[in-house]
């Protein structure tokens, strides 16, 4: 073996060594399922600046409104459905806060409606959680709906987010829900 | 996209700080029952473990590939699966080059917690690198893939212009590590040029420099992976000390100099001696000289970073709105930022931002000087490399470089007078 063919083998072994020792050295850090890998507002944080209808990398938001049933008080008045100066209430388009037409409500008794939250309308702004945390019980709450997140390994979102709502949580923690029993 | 929809009972978010509601819980009368709220799980579980093991399998096959076959048309094929797969299916994230940034956090951060997935995305093309070289960058990272795919025609540039260049990596590198680990931003992921064109949308300025690069990539190799890719150069480190070292052919070189033609990233050193003639000793105190200069290199480079470390904080959020309160205060009549409105409406105190803000600051100070130093040793020691002749016999490839694209084992008469 001449010189070179020994300080490249040495070369090699310190390579080696390195990647093994960082390797092992952040495998005693990492955690399976409990590993952050999926994220998710905070709905107490949350502000409701209307920043993840507009930053996510998807053209439509993978943020979505999501209704905690159990919280609701079923108004007939509710901050989340209609806007603040209606005048009538029916079901008018003009009437509605939500600007895609997202909520629907049906009469359940007197004098409780039920609203249900499509998804498929829904665009993640947050005018209608804004109006029920400001008049309602905040049954309303922004979600990332994790089927459609992209995953990123930096959210664009949480970057733009003023309250900081948006944090890395782990499989078991995937939605931070509202609903209790 | 597949949507499995289960019921979150483990994931009840408990109620705390949440005020009194201001509407009773509503007494029904008429049996009505509450909605079953269902909510998808994420669909990432199952396909992380297809992502490791297909990164594996790839892998090996680009080593069976160049090692035991000397085959381009594999290694091109496992291109187009990488475009395919990791970069118009799993729409590029996580990437491994963006793993970087992950590990960063994991080792600052003990909050962090790193999961298994990325830990490995990050490791296995390293172990790969340090056995058999780059064979990541072949044909399985997908942004390598992408601008392989395009390649059609080589333009060499000259080396002065790519030694210079490709230093660009490092200081990328650096200032990846310093935004990382003061938890700022991902650099990286920020400045993807192809995941945008992977996800079909986003931001347009990346996309235009995505496409500017695929246009540039169609004349030169892989231009982001030579003058841009942080983890092509961590992982070039790793090669240049590899194991195995990939050779043109087994049968003895004929010193034709088609393959040095043919390598799209300038990889193939040719045996002919430097064109400039000069006497030994001139070389040699060219070495000691440039030795000597290293340690003052790293000292200007970590001055030069350190004194900036304040401008450079304001790429943090808590800094850039502890700057903008200050403005603020010293202009009244300035327009008020969402921010500075979300601060003062959830109560925000300026005096624990102002703690919190120069203890961030302090963090980019030492980082700064950290990242300062690592760039003034690169470039001294890119110099000290340059200056350093080895006499070949025959055409070698060098493994710092090398991509492994297989273009050479095509070109060299002696591979192809076996097939």
């Amino acid at each position: 073996m001449d010189r070179r063919d020994f300080l490249r083998t040495c070369g090699t072994f310190i390579a080696a060594g390195a990647a093994l020792s960082v390797g092992g050295a952040l495998a005693t850090k990492a955690k399976g399922r409990d590993g952050d890998v999926f994220w998710q507002i905070d709905p107490f944080a949350c502000t409701q600046c209307g920043r993840c209808a507009t930053d996510c990398v998807l053209p439509v938001s993978a943020v979505k409104c999501f209704h905690a049933n159990k919280v609701c008080g079923y108004c007939d008045l509710c901050g989340g459905y209609y806007r603040p100066s209606v005048k009538d209430l029916n079901t008018a388009a003009e009437n509605q806060m939500c600007p895609t037409g997202a909520i629907t409500r049906k009469f359940v008794e007197e004098p409780y409606f039920e609203y249900t939250i499509d998804e498929n309308l829904c665009n993640g702004c947050g005018k209608c959680v804004k109006g029920c945390t400001s008049f309602g019980n905040g049954s309303l709450f922004l979600q990332i709906q994790q089927d459609l997140c992209q995953n990123c390994n930096e959210c664009e979102i949480a970057k733009v987010c003023p309250s900081d709502a948006i944090k890395r949580v782990s499989y078991d923690e995937a939605y931070k829900l509202k609903d209790h029993a | 996209m597949r949507r499995k929809i289960i019921t979150l009972t483990s994931a009840l978010y408990c109620l705390q700080g949440f005020a009194e509601a201001r509407f009773p819980k509503p007494d029904f009368t008429s049996g009505y029952q509450y909605p079953e709220i269902l909510h998808s799980v994420p669909m990432e579980q199952v396909w992380n473990v297809v992502d490791i093991v297909l990164l594996v399998a790839m892998m090996s096959a680009v080593v069976w590939a160049a090692y035991k076959k000397r085959s381009r048309a594999v290694i091109y094929s496992m291109s187009v699966i990488s475009v395919l797969y990791y970069g118009f299916f799993r729409s590029g994230c996580v990437c491994s080059v963006g793993s970087i940034q992950n590990m960063i956090l994991a080792m600052v951060d003990p909050t962090y917690n790193l999961s298994w997935y990325v830990l490995l995305l990050f490791l296995l093309p390293i172990i790969f690198a340090v056995l058999f070289g780059r064979v990541f960058c072949s044909g399985v990272c997908p942004l390598g893939a992408l601008q392989e795919l395009v390649n059609v025609k080589n333009f060499r540039i000259s080396r002065a212009v790519s030694a210079t260049l490709s230093v660009i990596p490092w200081i990328y590198l650096a200032f990846t590590i310093l935004y990382a680990a003061t938890r700022s931003q991902f650099l990286i992921c920020r400045f993807d040029p192809f995941v945008g064109i992977f996800r079909l949308g986003g931001d347009f300025g990346m996309i235009l420099f995505g496409v500017g690069l695929l246009i540039l990539s169609v004349f030169v190799g892989r231009p982001f992976c030579q003058f841009l890719c942080p983890y092509g150069a961590l992982l070039s480190v790793f090669s240049s000390l590899s194991w195995k070292k990939l050779d043109i052919t087994k049968d003895t070189c004929i010193n034709c100099a088609l393959c040095g033609k043919s390598c799209p990233v300038d990889a193939i050193r040719s045996p002919q001696s430097s064109k400039v003639k000069e006497a030994r000793s001139k070389g040699v105190n060219r070495i000691i000289l440039f030795a000597v200069l290293l340690p003052l290199f790293v000292a200007a480079g970590s001055l030069f970073v350190g004194t900036n470390s304040d401008t450079l904080s304001l790429a943090n959020k808590r800094v850039y709105l502890y700057e903008q309160l200050m403005e603020k205060e010293a202009n009244p009549e300035m327009e008020e930022s969402l921010e500075i409105e979300t601060f003062n409406a959830m109560g925000g105190n300026v005096e624990e931002l102002k703690t919190e803000v120069d203890e961030i600051k302090h963090q980019y100070s030492v980082y700064s000087y950290i990242i300062g130093a690592l760039i003034g040793f690169v470039i001294g020691f890119k110099l000290l490399k340059l200056s350093l002749k080895r006499s070949r016999k025959t055409y070698e490839i060098s493994s710092a470089k090398c991509t492994m694209c297989g273009k050479c084992f095509n070109y060299c008469p002696q591979n192809l007078k076996k097939k």
